[in-house]
């Protein structure tokens, strides 16, 4: 019952990335899914991967996406200015 | 490639694989059903063999312990590749300021989030590194443990700011450790070599079972790999949210037209 209901959400947040069309918002729905996933680990009772799943699903490629994020958007402002200048 | 031809590409390749899907489906093993005897086997030697509850260490760290030691140098050059790569350009001082986008403000972290961060930052660590103990007699292991320990870093970003941050991350304390990880695990292979057996080889006494020390070798490479594992993730965060930072020098470059 547990793993029925975590697979359909599983299935819904895998959904929700796909369909998501600005960046930022897809990366926390790219969490939201790493969540699930991890959670859906814990309830198969494989607790070692959950673990590795919720460190490096939710929080540090999240992260490391929103970094490159913000440093694209860093730099395109400075090169939007630079040609304003010319 | 427009919507359109990609969704007419996307319907035309569903359309060839969905025949092949529908009769694969029904011969699937049934769930948590495994075909593999090799797993059956190793579940009920290894307590015995090797004095180890953990399977999956024992697996990780003796059986397959050459595989880990392959992954173990595959994390090794990706932070290493990445380090190279982003090295240089932003973010050197540790002082740097945060970058901004016009109309954007750099809020601080609120009192709330850095309580709570200060809070489970500390448990996070505790609990990575019960983990990382515990290797042998409960689930996860020096993978586990060093990410979760890499994560409470995180914590301390988000509570503290970049510079309370990175006046806790030293890069070159978090390159050594990494290297001194992988170095542990690499010596760790050269103790059988000594004696005259194939690398690798588990010749420790192997302890009692439940015991923090059980398995012979074991802790000692699952040591290692905790050490290269959170130094690496460590790395990496530096390098990625150096990144964030302004370039002193670049920052000239755009203020000097505005005077």
């Amino acid at each position: 019952m547990l793993i029925d209901i975590l697979q359909i959400l599983l299935a819904v947040t895998g959904t929700g990335v796909a369909l998501t069309r600005r960046p930022v918002r897809q990366v926390i729905a790219l969490g939201a899914n790493g969540l699930v996933l991890a959670l859906l680990f814990m309830a198969l009772q494989a607790p070692d991967v959950a673990f590795a799943q919720i460190v490096v699903g939710t929080a540090a490629l999240p992260m490391l996406f929103m970094v490159v994020l913000a440093s694209m958007r860093m730099d395109r402002r400075r090169e939007d200015r630079r040609e304003g200048m010319s | 490639m427009k919507p359109r031809v990609r969704t007419a590409l996307f319907l035309a390749a569903a359309a060839g694989a969905m025949p092949a899907l529908v009769r694969a489906l029904p011969h699937f093993p049934a769930f948590g059903d495994h075909p593999s005897p090799y797993a059956d086997r190793v579940l009920a030697s290894a307590p015995v063999d090797r004095h180890v509850q953990n399977v999956v260490t024992a697996l990780n760290f003796d059986y397959r312990g050459f595989d880990t030691l392959g992954e173990e140098f595959i994390l090794l050059c990706a932070v290493t590749g990445v380090t190279v790569l982003l090295r240089g350009s932003r973010g050197e001082h540790r002082s740097a300021r945060t970058g901004q986008v016009e109309g954007r403000p750099v809020i601080p972290p609120g009192e709330a989030v850095t309580l709570i961060a200060r809070l489970f930052g500390v448990a996070t660590f505790v609990l990575g590194l019960s983990v990382a103990l515990h290797a042998t007699s409960t689930p996860g292991g020096g993978f586990q443990g060093g990410v979760l320990i890499a994560s409470g870093f995180l914590l301390v970003f988000l509570g503290e700011g970049y510079r309370g941050w990175r006046a806790m991350m030293q890069a070159e304390l978090m390159d050594a450790v990494e290297a001194a990880g992988a170095l542990v695990y690499v010596g760790c292979g050269l103790v059988g070599v000594w004696q005259g057996l194939p690398y690798l080889t588990n010749t420790l006494p192997l302890g009692t079972a439940g015991s923090v020390w059980a398995g012979g070798l074991m802790p000692v490479i699952n040591a290692g790999v905790t050490c290269a594992v959170l130094g690496g993730f460590g790395m990496l965060f530096i390098e990625f949210l150096e990144e964030t930072r302004v370039n002193p020098d670049a920052e000239q470059d755009t203020e000097a037209p505005k005077s």
